[in-house]
């Protein structure tokens, strides 16, 4: 049975060939999704973590716990405590990063011993944590003894730097608890041997420095013994417990398991939990995203395996049918097929699953749409899910492999014959597929342009693409294609009887043969269809997404690099002494000449409601930003694209340049509040100086003639959008009001107000040089935008990255298979009427006449779904991209959405199908050429 | 040349490459074959008879010798010139069914008019010639809704409806019972009367030989002009 498969194998090498290509790549398109998501969410997941460190200077992945023990109590609840503290890493099977134990009796008087009067111990407690000697650098005086005590038998302890400002004590303090004695009643004496300070850097002080602030710290071991040595608490302790672990080393595979955990023990654990959370929710919407956008690309993998096999039965039609004449049974030629498929699987798999690695890879390193400028390493791994994705491909598979070979081990020679008397219709036509499908499509279509609001508040409150509105387009596409399949043979026999009579014999005949055998090619036909039109849409969704998340922080951030600096003010000093006025300090702004990665740069007065400043219009007080500009630089350091205003940016410019009180205002000024161009417009600016206790409130008049009305303003939002308590999607209008900063800096002159730095870079500048230059000059940053890095950011988002990742690869594994699958269908179509080709030459049709005829059969088919694919591919793109934009934007879309397509893509797209189109074409004249009439005709005699 | 002789062929000669050497399928034939005649081709299989037959319609070149076809040596012609001839002056069936499988019998016929580039009378003389192969109710019936004899009869129908000058058959019996076999023939015969056509047809069946006005015997590639006359004389003496 193996013999007769190899060899039937062997006969169809071709046929063969493409059934393993299927094969390979359906496994490995299937086994690379989740291949990359695995990587991709760990990168996910530490890059939550790390930007949490970096934003709150905080180690995020932090669990504590806090105990007391009362005195009295037995000591075993404390032990048992610690105990499972101690087993926390292996609990959680996460890498410890530091495991921190502080102990503090909380009932501890004491009293200074020396004759100095100025030494306050106060409140100050005795207390010890674990390894204190690796984290702190002494500063004065020495490091406890090993055994922690003195030779007078005095308890060694170390203060920090905090404590000795605080008390005044120094090295060498005797201190005696008032309060508690040892076993045989002599109060504890102390002796401070040090003077310490928390090294820098170190996550070690998560577990709380401030506390060491009013406790004298002891060795370990002797606090161990002198306080937790017995069964029963001698006194009141408080215990401290800190488990840090390294998030570098974390996987998302153990978010899960760790959120439950970290739940049962009831850890203190904000920071982490919220941050898995987070995770775990983002997690979900991404990989539902993926899974939606990954669905047709492996159904026409599957399709394409389906027709292959299906072309395969068909060669072998009259075989099987002879072998089962002959008297083999179904189950037989079922087993012989099997076999095969087993055959063709295994090797898929061999081969598939590393491919899978190389897809995941180029999937990682997608850019942008059929980019792939992403130079990171995606950490490959073959876990869980991706068995499950691996077993369900290879089941489907064989399924997909086996099925035209259950339902053709029934037929015998008789049946056979019978069954090739032709169909009327296709079983799709029949129950209307097509119509049913574009309902759906255009029903999704019709409820999402016309609910815009309640597709707004499903986006805020889960933010994954909506699988219905993405299988709403894809049924769209697919209906149309279906649509058109139906309409095409009409369409044929419509030019058929125009010019029936003149037809030239070949367009005759080709026509015929499209009208009686059209039927055959439906399914090639769909799939061109379904390749091109989806690999349009797709490109489209691709490269609008990602371009207007893109052009929005472009927008939003305003200029390449934004630098607000520190400014130190004098309110404390203001407070104290009434003729000082209070203000800033101004930070030495000449310095900026020696960036040189800076193009140009400006100042500009910003201030919106997120910082500090407020501003009262008298009539109406909404959320406003408020600038100003020095109008001829702000032009050189932002930019603005000419759609988004009703004249040039710079007209705008020059209008303030021209009017030294003149105001630009955000077009709902006007529409909202009534105001026209020409019009004064008043307002009071509310701003602080100091911060805390010191804070003091000033006001400013300000008063401008209104000189134009933007829409949209480099850095300006121009509504925020947000869920009500009760659910509700409101739209919140903001405010603009941009000046000139002179007239600005005029009414600060006596209370400089801080100003930032909007910075153009150099065309082949790197915004990694500008952060070296802050650090080299030590400036200090209170605001800090990196456009580059922010699109960098944007750009590597798991949702975007893959987004466009699975996008691109299902369009190449799209473009791969329709080349494959249409020369397959098209040269055994040619084969198999070599017979009829022979008739026709020998009625004397030129060879010309057979292309002509053949050709056009080709434009019937091949380049009529083309054409029609991209005719979709566009419709749809206009109809459903917007929306599916909306899934990815959501709530932070400033700009107005804009389709964004790439001609390249399309090109690209063509070539391919050029270049299946120009083999075909060479298959053809090869057969042709070929072509021995009187050997063809001979083909006949059977 | 005779007056109303179609047909010329002298000395031709066929030698075709094979693995290791050549082999010769014709040796030195020499015939002819008058307008209006039914000329038979009989032979053993491999005796040469497709061959020839290849040869007199110009669908192959004989690697020596003359084949005239109205006194004009096809030999000459250039490949679009014998296409040419062939869809004008020449019809052909075939032993296999050769029908079109997408075009009905009413289009298969009309297909050699149009070929022929006939514009006028198409419909007329399509239905005339079905009639004539006694299929005229079923101009619209596909080649899989029909019979081996009835396929065979509409190629009949197809190799006659643009009034060629000679109508070449290879086998066209080998498929049909013997009934429909002497029917073709009769078809055959009544035709070369009614339309003034030359058919020349290969066979191997000894009851068909009857009918034609020139018996042609090949073996082994070698015309055997004896039996030939001799066998037309003792049938016609039985």
């Amino acid at each position: 049975m193996l013999g007769v498969m190899f060899q039937k194998l062997w006969a169809k090498k071709w046929m063969f060939s493409c059934l393993l290509l299927g094969s390979v790549l359906l496994i490995a398109t299937a086994i690379s999704f989740p291949m990359y998501e695995i990587a991709a969410f760990d990168r996910m997941l530490r890059d939550e973590f790390r930007s949490s460190e970096i934003n709150t200077g905080v180690w995020p992945a932090k669990l504590s716990a806090v105990d007391t023990s009362m005195k009295g109590t037995e000591g075993e609840n404390l032990r048992r405590y610690e105990e499972k503290f101690a087993a926390i890493a292996q609990r959680l099977g996460v890498e410890t990063k530091e495991q921190i134990y502080f102990y503090r009796l909380t009932q501890w008087t004491l009293k200074a011993l020396g004759k100095r009067n100025d030494v306050w111990p106060g409140v100050l407690r005795l207390g010890t944590a674990s390894n204190l000697e690796e984290h702190v650098d002494i500063l004065a005086g020495e490091m406890y003894s090993e055994d922690g005590l003195a030779e007078d038998g005095a308890i060694e302890v170390l203060i920090n730097q905090k404590c000795m400002v605080r008390t005044n004590m120094l090295v060498g303090e005797m201190l005696e608890s008032t309060t508690l004695k040892d076993a045989d009643g002599i109060p504890y004496k102390l002796r401070i041997v040090g003077i310490y300070k928390e090294k820098g850097n170190d996550p070690y002080w998560e577990i709380g420095a401030n506390y060491m602030n009013e406790t004298c710290m002891l060795e370990e071991g002797l606090f161990r013994n002198l306080f937790l040595g017995s069964d029963i608490n001698r006194h009141n302790i408080t215990c401290r417990y800190c488990y840090l672990f390294e998030y570098e080393a974390l996987d998302a595979a153990q978010a899960e398991g760790l959120i439950t955990k970290i739940q049962e023990d009831e850890y203190v654990a904000q920071e982490c939990l919220g941050l898995l959370q987070d995770f775990q929710a983002k997690r979900g919407r991404v990989s539902t995203t993926l899974f939606i956008l990954q669905v047709p690309v492996l159904m026409l993998l599957g399709a394409f395996l389906f027709m292959v096999s299906g072309q395969m039965y068909e060669l072998e039609r009259n075989e099987i049918s002879v072998i089962k004449s002959r008297g083999s049974s179904g189950f037989q030629i079922f087993r012989l097929y099997l076999y095969q498929t087993v055959f063709l699987t295994v090797v898929g798999v061999l081969l598939g699953v590393p491919l899978g690695g190389v897809f995941c890879k180029i999937l990682g390193s997608a850019s942008n749409f059929l980019e792939f400028g992403l130079r990171r390493s995606l950490e490959i791994r073959f876990e869980g899910i991706v068995w499950i994705y691996l077993a369900v491909a290879v089941l489907a598979t064989v399924l997909i492999m086996t099925m035209p070979a259950i339902r053709h081990s029934k037929v015998s020679i008789v049946n056979l014959k019978q069954g090739r008397a032709l169909k009327k219709r296709s079983w799709w036509e029949r129950v209307f597929l097509d119509v049913i499908c574009l309902g759906i499509g255009l029903y999704g279509y019709y409820n999402y342009s016309h609910n815009q609001d309640a597709v707004m508040r499903n986006l805020m409150t889960d933010q994954s693409l909506d699988p219905l509105l993405y299988i709403s387009s894809s049924l769209f596409i697919v209906g149309m294609g279906l649509l058109f399949l139906r309409l095409q043979p009409f369409l044929v026999k419509l030019v058929y009887l125009v010019g029936q009579r003149f037809w030239h014999p070949s367009s005759y005949a080709s026509f015929l043969e499209n009208m009686k055998n059209g039927r055959k090619q439906q399914f090639i036909m769909l799939f061109l269809i379904l390749t091109v039109s989806l690999g349009a849409f797709h490109a489209t969704v691709a490269r609008t997404i990602l371009q207007n998340a893109r052009k929005n922080v472009e927008y939003m951030d305003g200029a390449d690099i934004i630098i607000k600096e520190v400014w130190r003010d004098n309110a404390a000093l203001a407070a104290e002494e009434s003729n000082v006025q209070p203000g800033y300090y101004e930070p030495d702004f000449q310095k900026y000449t020696t960036l040189e990665a800076a193009e140009s740069y400006t100042k500009v007065y910003y201030d919106d409601p997120k910082t500090n400043g407020k501003v009262n219009v008298y009539f109406e007080e909404g959320n406003l930003t408020f600038m100003g500009i020095h109008s001829k630089e702000f032009g050189e350091n932002t930019s603005l694209d000419r759609a988004l205003l009703d004249r040039h940016y710079y007209e705008y410019l020059n209008l303030l340049a021209d009017n030294p009180d003149g105001l630009l205002v955000s077009r709902n000024v006007q529409t909202k509040l009534g105001y026209q161009e020409g019009d004064y417009f008043s307002f009071l600016y509310e701003y602080t100086i100091g911060s805390d206790d010191t804070r003091m409130t000033f006001n400013n008049f300000f008063h401008g003639k209104i000189v134009g009305f933007v829409d949209y303003w480099p850095g300006f939002n121009n509504s925020t959008t947000y869920l009500d308590l009760a659910g509700n999607v409101v739209v919140e209008d903001n405010y603009l009001l941009v000046m000139n900063i002179a007239a600005i800096q005029e009414k600060f002159i006596q209370r400089p107000q801080p100003y930032e730095v909007w910075i153009n870079l150099k065309e082949d500048a790197d915004s990694a040089d500008v952060a070296k230059w802050i650090e080299a000059n030590e400036i200090k940053v209170e605001k800090y935008v990196d456009r580059q890095g922010d699109i960098e950011a944007t750009v590597e988002d798991p949702l975007l990255q893959g987004t466009n990742g699975v996008l691109t690869m299902g369009f190449l594994v799209m473009i791969l298979l329709c080349g494959v699958g249409y020369l397959i269908y098209w040269i055994m179509s040619i084969r198999s009427r070599e017979m009829i080709f022979g008739v026709l030459r020998a009625f004397g049709m030129h060879k010309g006449e057979l292309f002509h005829m053949l050709i056009l059969e080709q434009i019937f088919s091949g380049i009529m779904s083309i054409l029609v694919g991209i005719g979709i591919g566009k419709l749809a793109s206009m109809m459903y991209v917007p929306m599916l934009q909306m899934a990815y934007a959501a709530d932070n879309q400033v700009l107005p959405m804009q389709l964004y397509t790439n001609p390249a893509d399309m090109y690209r797209l063509y070539a391919a199908l050029t270049l299946v189109m120009a083999v075909c074409l060479l298959v053809l004249i090869v057969i042709v050429f070929k072509l021995n009439v009187a050997k063809a005709l001979k083909l006949g005699e059977e | 040349m005779k007056e109303n002789e179609v047909i010329r062929v002298s000395h031709v000669n066929r030698i075709f490459p094979v693995a290791g050497g050549t082999f010769q399928a014709l040796t030195d034939i020499s015939l002819e074959i008058p307008s209006g005649a039914l000329a038979i081709l009989k032979g053993r299989s491999g005796s040469g008879k497709t061959t020839l037959l290849n040869i007199l319609g110009a669908l192959d070149k004989p690697s020596s010798g003359k084949v005239y076809i109205d006194g004009k040596d096809i030999g000459e012609l250039s490949e679009r010139a014998r296409e040419d001839l062939r869809r004008t002056q020449m019809g052909f069936v075939f032993q296999a069914v050769s029908l079109i499988p997408t075009m009905n019998a009413f289009q298969n016929v009309e297909f050699s008019m149009r070929m022929a580039g006939i514009r006028e009378g198409r419909k007329e003389r399509v239905e005339e010639c079905l009639k004539m192969v006694g299929l005229g109710g079923r101009l619209r019936h596909m080649p899989s809704e029909m019979s081996g004899g009835e396929q065979q009869r509409v190629a009949i129908a197809r190799a006659l409806a643009h009034k060629p000058r000679i109508i070449f058959a290879d086998e066209p019996t080998a498929e049909l019972d013997s009934a429909m076999g002497a029917e073709v023939v009769r078809l055959f015969k009544e035709m070369c009367g009614r339309e003034q056509v030359t058919i020349v047809m290969t066979t191997h069946d000894v009851g068909l030989m009857d009918a034609g006005d020139i018996i042609i015997e090949l073996e082994n590639g070698h015309r055997i002009m004896e039996a030939q006359e001799e066998g037309q004389v003792e049938r016609e003496d039985g």
